[in-house]
């Protein structure tokens, strides 16, 4: 097993097992610091405080009940439905509904920014206490899908803030900062905090200056600078790998034909790019599933080969193109973007590519060479490659279900070439003294919810 | 007495058996673990063999999953002799040349467990098949100085366990598990013969679900306590449900319920003391019934320990103090630093024949910890070395047979990846 990856797999053991083991305490307010905005879609921290899923998913993969207590598909797989826990309220008090939900649903569907791809439904509608899927082609992970947060259930309340049946809620934002308090009638329970401060935009470097004189409780370490952190003893929870670097080629102009984009993805040195951007963290991929996830990820090939990327090339003088980085997760991607991205052009200048990069993080690729970081909440490989294909923008649905099925149509995307996975990368926080219990979720996400202070009451 | 004996085994012989028993012990292992892969390897084999069809082939194995080094080379031989059977003869490294065929093995595994990959190579053609694997488990045990704490493994479950109890209506014995929305009760399945095993597993054998007027709080908590007048009776917070024996089933009511929580049994003719539970939160107000005439604090559990002068009660407080009533006095327990907030007061032929098995603090690196104490005077005692458990202890509540102070307690472990909940059965054993 590739030791990097136990390593990474040991910390997060480490953390969860060396969880304190008093009961927790309630009160005081959890001071989070972000460089991103905790809205964005699809993985904003605040969007998991404020709302919640259908499903929810274990850290083997399985689905499991949330807001709604069970499903069933039928006419093979193409239409689900799921029936709606009794008893649960939004934060405003009106009762959630098998129509409410629907309504949120065909609302994310309906925004063309919501998701990349399609979504894996024709049409969602409630029918008495519970709410019916109907889609083209089988979608047996629906269950699975339904846990990640863009299919979170959200609606407006009258002033037209957006509220959710989460354990806690919005109450205002000021000075950068967004604050959020206990829902007390939370249907998951009452979280043991009373409240949440989440200071949003802030640089790292200012987030660990702010966590060492106690001013933040949680801040994040992106995976660059775990080797930093461990030299100034912060305390850090590391998460398994969730974040995907990836290159993105356009299928026109010079990338019109496979070759060339072969011999573009073959002039990629990733172990470069691990070794000396990234630290050394995560793990070098070719593939669009983490090796612990899929356990077939080795069966494709991450060497570089310059020889035959040249001779995939041929001797044709490319017109100077552009390789932006448009990062759809960390927006304090940027700098580490920029450096990725300059060593990627002079990869593919190796191989006789006259690229030069650009910064144009936040946004979506216009340029035919892009740099992508992708998050990935999926836990089991079916869901995860779905989830996969639709951040990427492929409108097709995973039927398989067993490893070989999974790999068979991995391969079949990444054979075009469009897509050259790079690395992959864990996400990790540093956590202050008197926070106790806190644990990552499975996409590497803090669970401030079941998270107390010390010394609160 | 001993025997003499004519020329008596000498120590070194006797360490030379050791060695030799030991040697053939060891030399056992490899073909025990054989016999767990002799299904996937045949497995395995025959998807090969359906790929690369009969004939020489070289075989590479390599291991990139949790095996350990030294189980590669019985599945391997495994492989290879499967693969004969098929007609594909495996030959070595140094025939690479010679041979056109590469079967490429990888152990590998995901989050659901092994995989193995092969790669059949042909040319410049590579085709590939893969086998999910089951891996295993095992346990462990610990001893101390005075006391040796056992604790025996009674079932494992997916969902949150509050508490389980074993509850006997005649010759049946049930095991009956409070979960936070339902209470399941299990029967012992007949022994299987030449299992080694006198009684057979738990099997579950009625379900009933708690309906809840209101949500559970996080870090939900609830208690299992035998009925005077029927079989138990489980609370939850906020909910209380009455377990009765109706013949050869059980039937379970449940309502919402504010009713104070028992701590005490009652002893000696007193009238047991109840407590009342926050139900919003994760302890208990601090208010009893009837109670001792004083106020006290929001504590996390209580349990009566019996104590030279009659009966007094053990609490741990929010505040992480252990406090001690007894004489119509409250005392701060010392000693009690490392305790975390789970403790059961249980009887045993040892010592002063009264323990009270507390679970660790988490002052320690690494997992949680069991370990027995004894009161003298004020102060706890450690009579046992901490028995370290994987997981944290949620739960710890006496083991239920009338008395305010059980032989043993049920102890229930959270372990994450995969999320699960042990329930052990924790008791004290003299040294």
């Amino acid at each position: 097993m590739d030791r990097r990856f136990v390593i990474s797999a040991l910390c997060v053991c480490l953390t969860l097992s060396a969880t304190a083991r008093t009961r927790p305490h309630y009160g005081g307010t959890l001071r989070i610091e972000t460089a991103g905005d905790p809205w964005q879609m699809p993985d904003g921290i605040a969007r998991r405080l404020v709302l919640d899923t259908l499903t929810s998913v274990s850290d083997t993969g399985g689905a499991q009940t949330a807001l709604a207590v069970r499903w069933e598909s039928q006419n093979a797989a193409h239409r689900w439905e799921f029936w709606i826990r009794p008893g649960v309220h939004f934060q405003d008090g009106e009762a959630l509904t098998s129509d409410t939900v629907a309504a949120a649903l065909t609302d994310v569907c309906a925004r063309p920014a919501a998701r990349m791809g399609a979504c894996p439904w024709r049409t969602v509608r409630g029918v008495g206490p519970s709410v019916v899927f109907v889609s083209d082609s089988p979608v047996p992970d629906l269950p699975e899908l339904l846990a990640q947060t863009e299919f979170a259930i959200a609606r407006q309340d009258a002033s037209g803030a957006v509220i959710g049946t989460g354990p806690f809620r919005v109450t205002g934002f000021a000075n950068g900062a967004l604050t959020l308090v206990a829902n007390d009638d939370c249907w998951s329970g009452r979280p043991f905090a009373d409240g949440v401060e989440l200071r949003t935009r802030r640089a790292v470097r200012d987030q660990w200056l702010d966590l060492s004189v106690g001013k933040a409780d949680v801040v994040e370490v992106p995976p660059e600078l775990l080797r930093q952190a461990e030299q100034q003893h912060l305390n850090v929870l590391v998460s398994r790998p969730v974040d995907l670097l990836a290159l993105t080629i356009a299928p026109d102009g010079w990338f019109a034909s496979r070759e060339m984009r072969q011999a573009a993805a073959l002039a990629i040195d990733r172990t470069a790019l691990y070794n000396v951007i990234f630290q050394k963290q995560g793990e070098v991929t070719a593939s669009l599933l983490p090796q612990s996830l899929s356990g077939y990820a080795f069966l494709f090939a991450s060497d570089r080969d310059l020889d035959r990327a040249r001779a995939l090339r041929g001797g044709a003088t490319t017109a100077t193109m552009m390789l932006s980085t448009a990062d759809t997760s960390v927006a304090d991607m940027s700098t580490t973007g920029q450096l990725a991205a300059e060593r990627l052009a002079l990869n593919l200048h190796e191989a006789g590519f006259n690229v030069q990069a650009v910064a144009a993080p936040g946004s979506r690729p216009t340029s035919a060479l892009a740099l992508r970081r992708v998050h990935l909440e999926a836990t089991g490989a079916q869901a995860a490659l779905d989830e996969m294909l639709a951040r990427f923008g492929q409108n097709s649905t995973v039927t398989g279900t067993d490893a070989a099925a999974l790999w068979q149509q991995e391969r079949g995307v990444l054979d075009n070439e469009t897509i050259v996975p790079l690395l992959w990368l864990p996400r990790a926080w540093a956590v202050g003294e008197r926070v106790r219990d806190l644990r990552l979720l499975s996409d590497g996400a803090p669970d401030l919810s079941d998270t107390s202070l010390e010394g609160a009451r | 007495m001993k025997s003499a004996r004519y020329n008596p085994p000498q120590r070194m012989m006797d360490k030379m058996r050791w060695a030799v028993l030991v040697a053939a012990l060891v030399g056992l292992l490899p073909a025990a673990h054989a016999g767990n892969w002799e299904q996937p390897a045949g497995d395995l084999a025959k998807q090969i063999a359906a790929l690369a069809g009969p004939g020489l082939a070289r075989l590479t194995i390599r291991n990139e999953s949790s095996l350990t080094a030294g189980e590669i080379p019985a599945i391997r031989r495994l492989l290879e002799r499967d693969l004969r059977g098929f007609g594909v003869v495996t030959g070595g490294s140094d025939s690479a040349t010679l041979i056109g065929t590469l079967i490429r093995v990888t152990l590998s595994e995901n989050l659901q467990g092994g995989l193995w990959v092969a790669e059949v190579l042909e040319g410049t053609e590579t085709r590939v098949t893969m086998l999910p694997v089951s891996l295993g488990a095992a346990a462990a045990v610990s001893s101390g100085p005075a006391l040796t704490l056992r604790r025996t493994l009674m079932i494992t479950e997916t969902e949150p366990v509050l508490d389980a109890q074993l509850f006997s209506v005649g010759t049946l014995q049930r095991l009956v598990v409070l979960e936070p929305e339902r209470v399941v009760t299990y029967i012992r399945s007949a022994p299987v013969l030449g299992s080694g095993m006198a009684s057979g597993s738990w099997v579950e054998d009625q379900r009933f679900v708690i309906a809840a007027g209101r949500p559970l709080p996080r870090d939900v908590r609830g208690e299992l306590v035998a009925a005077p007048d029927h079989l138990f009776e489980a609370y939850l917070p906020g909910v209380m449900c009455s377990g009765t024996n109706t013949g050869a089933q059980i039937a379970v009511a449940c309502a919402d319920s504010d009713d104070p929580w028992p701590i005490t049994g009652s002893v000696g003719g007193a009238v047991g003391q109840r407590a009342f539970y926050n139900a919003l939160r994760d302890f208990f107000t601090g208010v009893l019934a009837p109670g001792f005439g004083m106020e006290l604090p929001s504590f996390y559990g209580a349990s009566g320990i019996p104590r030279p002068t009659g009966t007094g009660l053990l609490l741990n407080t929010v505040d992480g103090r252990v406090m001690l009533i007894e004489n119509n006095g409250v005392k701060a327990v010392s000693g009690a630093n490392d305790w975390g907030s789970d403790f059961a007061v249980v009887r045993s032929e040892c010592g002063s024949g009264v323990q009270v098995l507390v679970s660790g603090s988490g002052a320690a690196a690494g997992g949680d910890s069991l370990r027995a104490y004894e009161l003298v005077g004020r102060e706890a005692i450690a009579v046992s070395a901490p028995l370290p458990v994987e997981g944290a202890v949620v739960a710890m509540h006496a083991s239920e047979n009338g008395t305010s102070a059980g032989t043993g307690a049920t102890v229930v472990v959270r372990r994450d990846a995969p999320l699960r909940y042990e329930v052990w059965d924790g008791s004290a054993l003299c040294n």
